[in-house]
């Protein structure tokens, strides 16, 4: 069992983020009521003409550009015909002859080797619209007819699951950073096609492909099962068919849909509709210069400033909170990460509020950092006037003083009352001389008590532990 | 074109839900012959070879801005639409998923 090799291909739709549809001006809105954002063109009335949507070629482009595909500068669109309800045209305006971008790649690191998955191709073309199955008969929300899609086609470089996932992560990392897609798989809007065929020699075997796979994680259960069920079907000598199948989750099995449609049965032909779309180089070399830091460089940065990867992989993984960080100026990022991961985070969640939605302005939050940074504050302080800086924007500076939070780091004044907590508990003194440690704990904590917590703790440890041992 | 079998004749009057009788299979299989020699003739232009032709004209797509226009209300949609459950378009089952 063990000779037989894995290979997989992926092939992802993406919805991208555009205002309007890919070829009709309604509305492009998941979550609006059914059969509402729909004209004459998505419902293919008579006459009706598509008009490509240029932001659509520019996420398109964005995608290509990052996933280092050739860029194709003159493109056309084809149609590809097939009959459902689904689709009230006949056909689907897609790329297959001219697709935007091929032959590129995303690097991803397995066991900390990078390994390249080579993209055949990345195309545009437009979804269809929803239809839900009852017992009796379908019902069709034509909100999502005509929405922008994007294609991402691998080579059959995959040859695990978790590789699959780990391409799969790289490529939602990579959308969701250049704002080409939510990538939001519960709502349909990234879905993936999982092809996997398995062979004891390096001639690929037959392959299936499971369609519509829901999550990352499942797109990894897909391929283990379907290993183990072909390797079985081999080893019981039969032969393994080139069909459509889908995941059922509950069973962790794929299930036959259909045997598979060939390029032939879609009948693809230029579509007449839509005048060639040329990509001069000057509008490519903008695109590109358009796009923001991407994570892997955001990675670098992170680490050059002395962020521990474990909040490194929390920064990347909250894209508000790194777009926050990125626009910081001239400050301590540790400091700063740890606040946006800690108590603003805390706070934001608790009120369902982003870092958008609150009044702080950025200048404020890096006076914030810097007092901190620079020992003017304590963390217990930042936490007690946090609130108030997010709701309000009120300069910190300004309540330091109307508070009189400004904390002391003047040595002698903190010698002066680390001296009246030791003659005030000679008890806990002896304690620390006889090797109990919690004693110089709780010592501090009456130095913090008798400052009214206004000196800076990690000065008057010091200076606490430096008076305890020359005692 | 090889030449068309019975079997051919059978599998496309299937597709095409036309129900014939077997005599009538020989009729239909010099029938439906002689039209693919007419279609194979188009092996023969000249410059079957050149770029495909994608449109006759030549200009450039005009893309329009990613801009909302009007769109139909439920009502105006609904107008066209053989039944309707809720907000839905309803139509018979395709396929048994």
């Amino acid at each position: 069992m063990d000779t037989y090799k894995l290979t997989a291909g992926i092939e992802v739709h993406c919805e991208l983020k555009s205002k309007t549809k890919m070829f009709s001006d309604s509305l492009n809105e998941y979550h609006s009521a059914p059969n509402c954002n729909i004209n004459a063109i998505d419902l293919a009335y008579p006459g009706v003409l598509p008009s490509v949507n240029m932001y659509g070629i520019e996420l398109a482009l964005k995608a290509a550009l990052l996933l280092n595909c050739q860029i194709q500068k003159r493109m056309y669109f084809d149609r590809k015909n097939y009959f459902y309800p689904d689709l009230p045209k006949g056909y689907q305006i897609t790329q297959a002859r001219t697709p935007i971008g091929t032959d590129g790649y995303v690097e991803i690191m397995v066991n900390d080797q990078k390994k390249r998955i080579r993209i055949h191709d990345i195309h545009i073309e437009e979804d269809t619209c929803k239809n839900t199955h009852l017992d009796t008969c379908s019902l069709l929300d034509f909100n999502r007819s005509g929405v922008p899609l994007i294609e991402i086609v691998t080579e059959p470089d995959i040859k695990s699951d978790e590789e699959a996932m780990l391409y799969l992560e790289k490529l939602r990392e990579l959308l969701l950073y250049a704002d080409i897609s939510d990538c939001k798989i519960e709502e349909g809007s990234m879905r993936c096609d999982v092809n996997v065929s398995v062979s004891k020699t390096d001639i690929l075997g037959i392959r299936t492909e499971t369609k519509n796979v829901g999550s990352i994680r499942n797109v990894g259960l897909v391929i283990e099962s379907e290993k183990e069920r072909q390797i079985s079907l081999l080893e019981n000598g039969e032969t393994i068919r080139e069909e459509t199948r889908r995941y059922d989750e509950k069973t962790n099995q794929t299930i036959l849909m259909r045997v598979k449609e060939t390029g032939n049965d879609y009948r693809y032909f230029p579509e007449p509709d839509i005048p060639p779309v040329t990509l001069e180089d000057t509008y490519i070399e903008a695109v590109k210069k358009s796009l923001p830091v991407m994570p892997d460089e955001r990675r670098e940065l992170y680490k050059r400033a002395g962020i521990q990867n474990v909040n490194i992989e929390k920064i990347i993984q909250n894209k508000m909170i790194s777009d926050y960080l990125m626009d910081l100026n001239h400050i301590n990022l540790v400091i700063a990460s740890n606040l946006l991961l800690g108590d603003v985070s805390f706070y934001l969640n608790k009120h369902s509020k982003s870092l958008w939605d609150v009044a702080m302005s950025k200048e404020n939050f890096e006076s914030l950092v810097t007092l901190l940074d620079t020992s003017k504050m304590s963390s217990k302080q930042v936490k007690e006037i946090l609130p108030e800086i997010l709701e309000k924007n009120t300069d910190v500076n300004e309540i330091l003083k109307r508070d009189g939070m400004t904390q002391v780091t003047d040595k002698t004044f903190i010698k002066q009352i680390v001296d009246i907590v030791l003659k005030e508990n000679p008890d806990s003194v002896l304690e620390y001389q006889s090797g109990k440690d919690r004693a110089s704990k709780y010592l501090m904590g009456q130095v913090m008590k008798q400052s009214k917590g206004k000196v800076n703790p990690a000065i008057a440890n010091e200076i606490l532990i430096d008076t305890l041992n020359r005692l | 074109m090889n030449n068309l079998s019975e079997k051919d004749v059978k599998h496309v009057a299937d597709l095409a839900r036309i129900y014939i009788k077997e005599e009538e299979i020989p009729k239909y299989m010099v029938n439906l012959q002689s039209l693919l020699n007419e279609v194979d003739k188009i092996k023969d232009i000249k410059g079957y070879d050149d770029e495909m032709l994608i449109t006759p004209v030549n200009h450039e797509t005009i893309p329009r801005k990613d801009e909302m226009k009007e769109t139909l209300t439920f009502q105006e949609v609904s107008y066209l639409a053989p039944k309707v459950s809720g907000n839905y378009i309803e139509v018979p089952v395709m396929i048994h998923e």
